[in-house]
């Protein structure tokens, strides 16, 4: 079955809103700055979305990775297409899915900075609904007024593309009529020191692919798209969510598959539900991190995968890698190369890894395009794969 | 475009809490069975090679121990298995051992608890022990997050065609976090489901969607403080209900799903 993307929009380091990221891609802005998170003296780089202190006014929803999706629920016409479609079909037939790896645990390390003196929670950290991992759809659909199906993905850095994939199951089965998915992460110390614990931090801006790269930069996003099935709707992007793919590496909790047989899985997978082959893909939005070992197996796949033809591309170094916002994030630039017709280039790329040839470059490439990809993998050996088309 | 009912087959099941180590000593608690006097504070799985099990945290030993079981009870090989993950309340444990950290002066943290400390660390650790390469998914849903992993596994298994491992697991609380989530039980359960024709032996669970708004759960049959209790605090152990269900056919249950919808559970067979 063929899904529609009735709208969508994104939120990062890279731009508050869809207009400014295309924006920042056209101009290869960076939205990267030197870590200054209260409490972090990490040396390295962060994507921070400044705009997110305003947003102070939630009470018992309190926490930064809520007051994120709240930021980017306010941008385009996100709210107004659910409040449409709500109207349309009634809050209990629109369904939610939302992916985060963090839900809201900044929250909670705020909390435990701030203990009474018996050790306890003080009153205005006591949320349950903040802290526990549902806590991103659970405050979605008090942010939209959605009342069908609720549900959480927590795949680490795969989490906001496999909420395409199951949205796209509930259409499928007709048990809604249209599906809100959506992913949030936020910067927190839990994430910097724990990727710190793992020597994954770069004290550099991010060079995915690069023979010089030495490392990840973390950042936070929101993003957010509606899905409807093909033909219900008349206000659509123009866009189709053609196939997915999951799989696991069943190898290691932190490491890729050294030959990256899950990521394969996840890729081929994606190709066979959109009956497509892999020469007729024009762009793929890599899962790129910018560390050496996903880089290394990811460009030795595409090279084994795909033609020349097929130009690929990290975007990482305009936000960094935004965990378990980074699915939807990049789900939405890689899919709005189908509106703008510009393949961004591989940001911060000067040499090639010496190990790798496929079709990666630095520039940008106009290009009406049909058919074009996105990766997401995460710990546990976690992968996704989306491919989205231009609509018929 | 209408709700049509959701069907599956269930071929195993597995279980794993404090008082029974398997789904007969559950069901015989379920039936009335005294509580043994040795409480279990955690399963062996077997699965997961020594030196990883003895670094393994609790709701990944619960999840893995229970998935097994109920592949062994469907007499499946595991690693065919297309799996749905989920608790309500993730491992606080480790949770509480990150936030002291990062409250301290001293914030280096122990990249094995990082690394653990994902939601989807017990699908990592079933996947790795059993060689299972097909989708793992790893899901919350706070109080109704057994009613949205059984609709989640059946739309999987029935759009996909696909067999299924749904395991539910839920671990007590660490103190701090105790005032806003209350449970203090640990608990496992896990369902290995077929699309509904498959040509295999199971009762065939139907499942539908319903508008509803005020939904509750369902008493449990069961005359035990010790279930009913647990049953209102883990939300994994919301599960309850479907075991009754299970274990006297026939019967159907509706169960909340969202705030304006429910679920509504037949069993044949």
């Amino acid at each position: 079955m063929k899904i529609d993307i009735i709208d969508y929009e994104s939120c990062s380091a890279a731009g508050v809103n869809l207009s400014a990221l295309r924006t920042s891609l056209k101009q290869h802005k960076s939205g990267l700055i030197k870590n200054n998170l209260p409490g972090s003296d990490l040396d390295t780089w962060i994507g921070l979305v400044e705009q997110i202190n305003g947003v102070d006014d939630l009470g018992q929803w309190q926490s930064r990775n809520n007051a994120l999706a709240a930021l980017g629920y306010e941008q385009g016409t996100i709210r107004h297409t659910v409040s449409a479609l709500i109207s349309k079909y009634g809050a209990a037939r629109i369904g939610l899915v939302m992916g985060s790896s963090t839900s809201s645990i900044d929250r909670t390390e705020e909390a435990y900075t701030k203990l009474n003196s018996e050790n306890g929670l003080t009153e205005a950290f006591k949320q349950p609904f903040v802290h526990n991992p549902h806590a991103p759809a659970l405050f979605a659909a008090h942010l939209s007024g959605i009342k069908g199906p609720s549900l959480t993905i927590n795949t680490a850095c795969s989490s906001s593309a496999k909420v395409f994939a199951t949205g796209a199951r509930w259409l499928e089965t007709g048990i809604v009529d249209a599906v809100l998915v959506g992913g949030v992460d936020t910067l927190c110390l839990s994430v910097l020191h724990g990727f710190n614990s793992l020597q994954l931090l770069s004290p550099n801006p991010c060079k995915p692919f690069d023979q010089h790269r030495d490392g990840i930069n973390l950042g936070e996003a929101s993003g957010f798209a509606v899905l409807q099935r093909a033909g219900e709707n008349d206000n659509g992007r123009g866009i189709t969510l053609a196939g997915y793919g999951e799989s696991s590496d069943a190898h290691h909790m932190s490491h890729p598959h050294p030959d990256g047989l899950g990521a394969r899985l996840s890729m081929t997978q994606a190709l066979k539900r959109a009956a497509l082959s892999p020469e007729s893909v024009d762009y793929i939005n890599l899962h790129g991190t910018s560390s050496r070992a996903n880089d290394l197996i990811e460009g030795k796949l595409i090279s084994e995968l795909f033609p020349a033809s097929v130009r690929c591309s990290s975007t990482k170094a305009w936000m960094g890698h935004t965990l378990g916002a980074a699915g939807i994030t990049e789900a939405i630039i890689a899919m709005d190369t189908l509106h703008t017709n510009v393949i961004p280039g591989s940001k911060n790329l000067e040499t090639l890894d010496e190990a790798l040839d496929f079709s990666i470059k630095a520039t940008d490439e106009e290009k009406v395009c049909q058919h074009v990809m996105t990766n997401s993998f995460g710990f546990g050996g976690n992968n996704c794969t989306l491919l989205f088309s231009r609509a018929e | 475009m209408q709700t049509k009912a959701l069907k599956c087959k269930i071929a195993g099941t597995g279980a794993w809490g404090s008082y029974f180590e398997n789904w007969s000593a559950l069901q015989a608690l379920l039936g009335g069975a005294d509580l043994p006097e040795a409480k279990l504070k955690s399963p062996k799985p077997g699965i997961i090679p020594a030196n990883e099990r003895r670094r393994a945290p609790l709701p990944v030993k619960l999840a893995v121990e229970s998935s097994w079981q109920a592949t062994q009870d469907a007499g499946v090989e595991p690693n065919t298995l297309t799996c749905v993950f989920v608790s309500g309340l993730g491992d606080t444990d480790l949770t509480d051992y990150m936030c002291k950290t990062l409250a301290s002066e001293h914030k280096e943290l122990s990249p094995t608890k990082f690394h653990n400390s994902v939601h989807n660390a017990p699908a990592g650790y079933w996947t790795i022990s059993t060689g299972t390469m097909s989708a793992a998914n790893s899901v919350a849903g706070y109080e109704e997050s057994v009613s949205l992993t059984i609709l989640e596994a059946m739309i999987q298994c029935e759009t996909e065609n696909v067999p299924m491992l749904l395991t539910f697991y839920d671990a007590p609380v660490a103190d701090i976090l105790t005032p806003v989530l209350p449970n203090q039980e640990t608990f496992a359960f896990s369902l290995v489901i077929y699309p509904h024709d498959a040509d295999v032996e199971g009762q065939v669970l139907t499942a539908m969607v319903n508008q509803q708004e005020d939904a509750s759960w369902p008493a449990l049959n069961a005359d035990s403080t010790y279930l009913t209790e647990m049953y209102a605090q883990n939300p994994a152990a919301k599960i309850l209900c479907v075991a009754e269900l299970l274990n006297q056919p026939d019967g159907q249950i509706t169960i909340p799903l969202s705030s304006g919808t429910s679920l509504t559970l037949a069993c044949e067979g």
